[in-house]
């Protein structure tokens, strides 16, 4: 009687067949490309330093395969961690924001003075402080995913139904219940924006970092073969941090499904 | 069935110990604030509401119902004037659990499922799970939403959300059941068959009612008693005993009271605007 309603179509076999539409536009669009690619570069004989075929950059990947995806765990360890703890930091803070009108006046000017700063010039300084390894990468990705998770956490929590507050009043809520059953799941559509724009600033964040000092990592990988102009393994570099990008995205948005299936984005359209 | 001025109607009803809501000499103030001059919403209003009766508020756009309802349910203080609910505070009323409010808009939480948004206020009580679904599960019974528990509000229609609210409200067995305009926003035939079902919830559950709208239609159908309100500041025009026989039902429409009703209650509707022109 009630399984009219009941989420039978988010498990079972079916899925392949109902992702499917999803799936081969791209894959197709990445075939085509590719194909182009590689006959045009060979036709034109461009050298592989200025643009390599697909296939040099295949091999240069599968030339040492091992060292590649140990650079790019060390990358993706540090953006998956920046995200975590400025997500979580900024939306603590934004939870301030939302409760105080004191906080927000006193901080959330100097918090967007603060995002404006571009990230290339702050990495020296986080280096500088936290030393050359893992640990600033993180701090700068950290950085980067700060002021995203504030705002979009202030903003969030303050979007909830004047008439649902009302709700809550008269049914004698107290303020931890209106937190945790109102405001927080009416923020949680916001929160979800905010951690998109995190996943692909915490990739950017993190490769920039390595830029600037570093002896691991895709960021590390790219300087170095640049110096040395092995372009088709800068190329294979810059295709895996797009590839993390892509499938952190996928997690996410996953997740976001599994989280509000309530929500209006959620609703199953073309 | 007759029209009293206000002052009499105060002293038919002063048994202080069957009043479920007893408001005395209420005055609501909005301060002003830039821009916007203060505004008094409600002067000098005093009724006093039996237990188990059905009191419908009517009157213009702007004339302090909605104001009188959040003052019975404690979202907002009287600047003048004394309230009880059930011989206490709004606030302790409240924090009894012991009012429950339908607002116009639905105001459901779309996260959850109708179930789930049924027993919110049980929740909101710490009942137990077990407790709370086998009561929502009656409460979504009685509104005549069976089968839609699992459903999300997005997939319901206007009418089927605000049966929701009203199982909602419910939920706690208020006392006091507060009802602003809760049909206000659906279409007539909607509307009618609300009204039908509102008569049958009402006497199952015989809780006291304050209904507030703007159809005297609506209101005589319902009601025991009719409050006509003047436009801002809202104070009562008349009192209209409603006689008819309970229960009612659509059969009530054809009794020739019920047409009078109406016509006695528009026209004391209009003195109201007569006397605000003049």
């Amino acid at each position: 009687m009630t399984d009219r309603f009941a989420d039978s179509e988010r498990v079972g076999i079916g899925w392949l067949a109902k992702a499917w539409p999803l799936i081969w536009p791209p894959i197709a669009t990445m075939i085509i490309v590719g194909v182009v690619w590689e006959v045009t570069t060979i036709a034109l004989e461009i050298p592989s330093y200025f643009i390599p075929a697909p296939s040099k950059i295949w091999s240069a990947f599968w030339g040492n395969p091992s060292a590649l995806m140990f650079h790019s765990g060390v990358t993706l360890l540090e953006a998956v961690s920046g995200l975590i703890i400025g997500s979580f930091l900024g939306a603590l803070l934004g939870t301030g924001f939302a409760y105080s009108r004191l906080l927000t006046r006193g901080l959330l000017p100097f918090v967007i003075a603060a995002n404006t700063i571009p990230v290339v010039a702050v990495a020296p300084i986080i280096i500088l402080w936290f030393g050359h390894g893992i640990e600033s990468k993180i701090v700068v990705t950290a950085f980067l995913s700060f002021f995203p998770l504030a705002l979009n956490m202030m903003k969030g929590l303050q979007s909830y139904d004047r008439t649902v507050m009302d709700v809550f009043h008269v049914a004698a809520a107290t303020p931890a219940q209106r937190f945790f059953k109102m405001r927080l799941p009416s923020a949680l559509p916001f929160v979800f924006v905010g951690i998109k724009i995190n996943v692909t600033f915490s990739v950017i964040g993190a490769i920039v970092a390595e830029f600037v000092q570093a002896d691991k990592g895709l960021g590390f990988v790219i300087m170095t073969t640049y110096r040395t102009l092995n372009m088709p393994r800068l190329w294979a570099a810059l295709i895996i941090s797009a590839v993390i990008g892509l499938v952190f995205f996928a997690i996410v948005t996953a997740v976001e499904r599994l989280t509000i299936p309530w929500h209006s984005s959620m609703r199953v359209e073309p | 069935m007759s029209s009293q001025p206000r002052d009499q109607a105060d002293q038919v009803q002063s048994d202080a110990a069957t009043a479920c809501v007893a408001l005395s000499n209420i005055s609501v103030v909005y301060p002003g604030q830039e821009h916007h001059p203060a505004v008094q919403a409600l002067a000098g209003f005093s009724l006093r509401v039996r237990e188990q009766e059905f009191v419908s508020l009517i009157g213009p756009s702007g004339c302090g119902k909605s104001t009188l309802l959040r003052v019975v349910s404690d979202l907002i203080p009287p600047t003048e004037g004394i309230v009880e609910v059930n011989g206490r505070k709004p606030a302790e009323a409240r924090l009894a659990r012991d009012v429950g409010f339908v607002f116009q808009d639905a105001a459901l939480l779309e996260w959850r499922r109708i179930l789930e948004n049924v027993s919110l206020p049980l929740e909101l009580a710490e009942m137990s799970r077990m407790e709370r679904e086998e009561r929502s599960r009656q409460l979504i019974d009685l509104v005549g939403l069976k089968g839609f528990e699992a459903a999300w509000p997005r997939q319901l229609s206007g009418g089927m959300r605000q049966r929701a609210a009203i199982a909602r409200a419910l939920a706690t067995k208020p006392r006091v059941l507060l009802m602003d305009e809760p049909f206000g926003a659906l279409d007539q035939i909607t509307r009618d068959r609300m009204n039908m079902e509102l008569v049958t919830i009402s006497e199952a559950t015989r809780a006291t009612v304050l209904f507030v709208t703007h159809s005297i239609r609506e209101a005589v159908l319902l009601s025991d008693r009719v409050v006509v309100m003047s436009p801002r500041p809202g104070r009562i025009l008349s009192v209209i005993d409603v006689g008819l026989p309970r229960p009612r039902s659509l059969a009530t429409r054809e009794d020739p009271n019920y047409m009078a009703l109406i016509r006695l209650g528009a026209a004391e509707l209009e003195k109201g605007y007569a006397g605000h022109d003049g």
